[in-house]
């Protein structure tokens, strides 16, 4: 549900959107969603700073909120 | 249906009626897309096009307790659609997002606390600098205190971490 809106906004942001892959990993308390993306798009979903990253974390953690879990997003090359 | 209530449909109507420019129908499609995608229940409605600002709320079951709240999730999400607004095309359009009237709460909110602490600047002649505000809450501030002839206001620091300054004028 919540990696729909993920989704959404990272393959807007990239240039290769096919190369676009999350994955979502449960744990007890948590749910991971490893971010992948093709290694020269990289820098679009960091951002100056790390600024686009952490938007991208803020967006996700609200829309889990009403899911009551801990959401972890980690962008991976 | 009473005639008030078709009257103030009318009104609505012509309201969102509001001429788009092709840019701001980007904006809005990109916006709707987004909630079309989000897995929420939630909508896009055009609230004012203003300048350079398309002011969009988002309507919807699940946008109080979500986006509602706090204004962090709501920036961060109108932070990114600006990202992917500008990317191919730096359209002069931007998007401000609203969600269960956080901005008018927040607008009121940011004036009331303008004045107080300018009342507090006038009273030890001291200057007083605020915490780190986007640059359109930084405005709110700015054109609150515009009109009080023994105050200026300024801002300083680089973002995110712009500040406004409220000092006495010399």
């Amino acid at each position: 549900m919540l990696e729909n809106l993920l989704e959404f906004l990272v393959k807007a942001l990239v240039d290769e959107p096919d190369q676009v892959n999350i994955t979502e990993v449960q744990q007890d308390q948590a749910t991971t969603y490893e971010v992948r993306v093709a290694p020269n798009d990289l820098g679009k979903v960091i951002g100056k700073q790390g600024r686009i990253a952490n938007a991208l974390r803020t967006v996700t953690k609200a829309a889990a909120m009403k899911h009551k879990r801990k959401v972890y997003v980690e962008i991976i090359a | 249906m009473s005639e008030l209530q078709e009257d103030t449909e009318a009104a609505h109507s012509s309201e969102n009626a509001v001429a788009l420019s092709e840019a701001e129908l980007a904006a809005l499609k990109l916006v709707e897309e987004m909630c079309s995608r989000s897995g929420q229940a939630m909508e896009a409605n055009v609230v004012s096009a203003q300048g350079e600002y398309l002011t969009i709320a988002l309507v919807g079951e699940d946008v109080p307790a979500t986006w509602g709240r706090s204004g962090q999730a709501l920036d961060a999400l109108q932070m990114l659609l600006n990202a992917i607004l500008h990317r191919h095309n730096p359209s002069e359009v931007r998007i401000m997002l609203d969600a269960d009237n956080y901005r008018q709460r927040r607008r009121e909110l940011l004036q009331n606390y303008a004045l107080q602490i300018a009342d507090e600047v006038k009273q030890r002649n001291e200057e007083c600098e605020l915490e780190p505000l986007p640059a359109h809450e930084r405005r709110i501030i700015h054109t609150a205190l515009a009109d009080d002839p023994a105050i200026s206001t300024y801002s300083e620091g680089n973002e995110p971490a712009r500040r406004v300054v409220i000092a006495p004028r010399q």
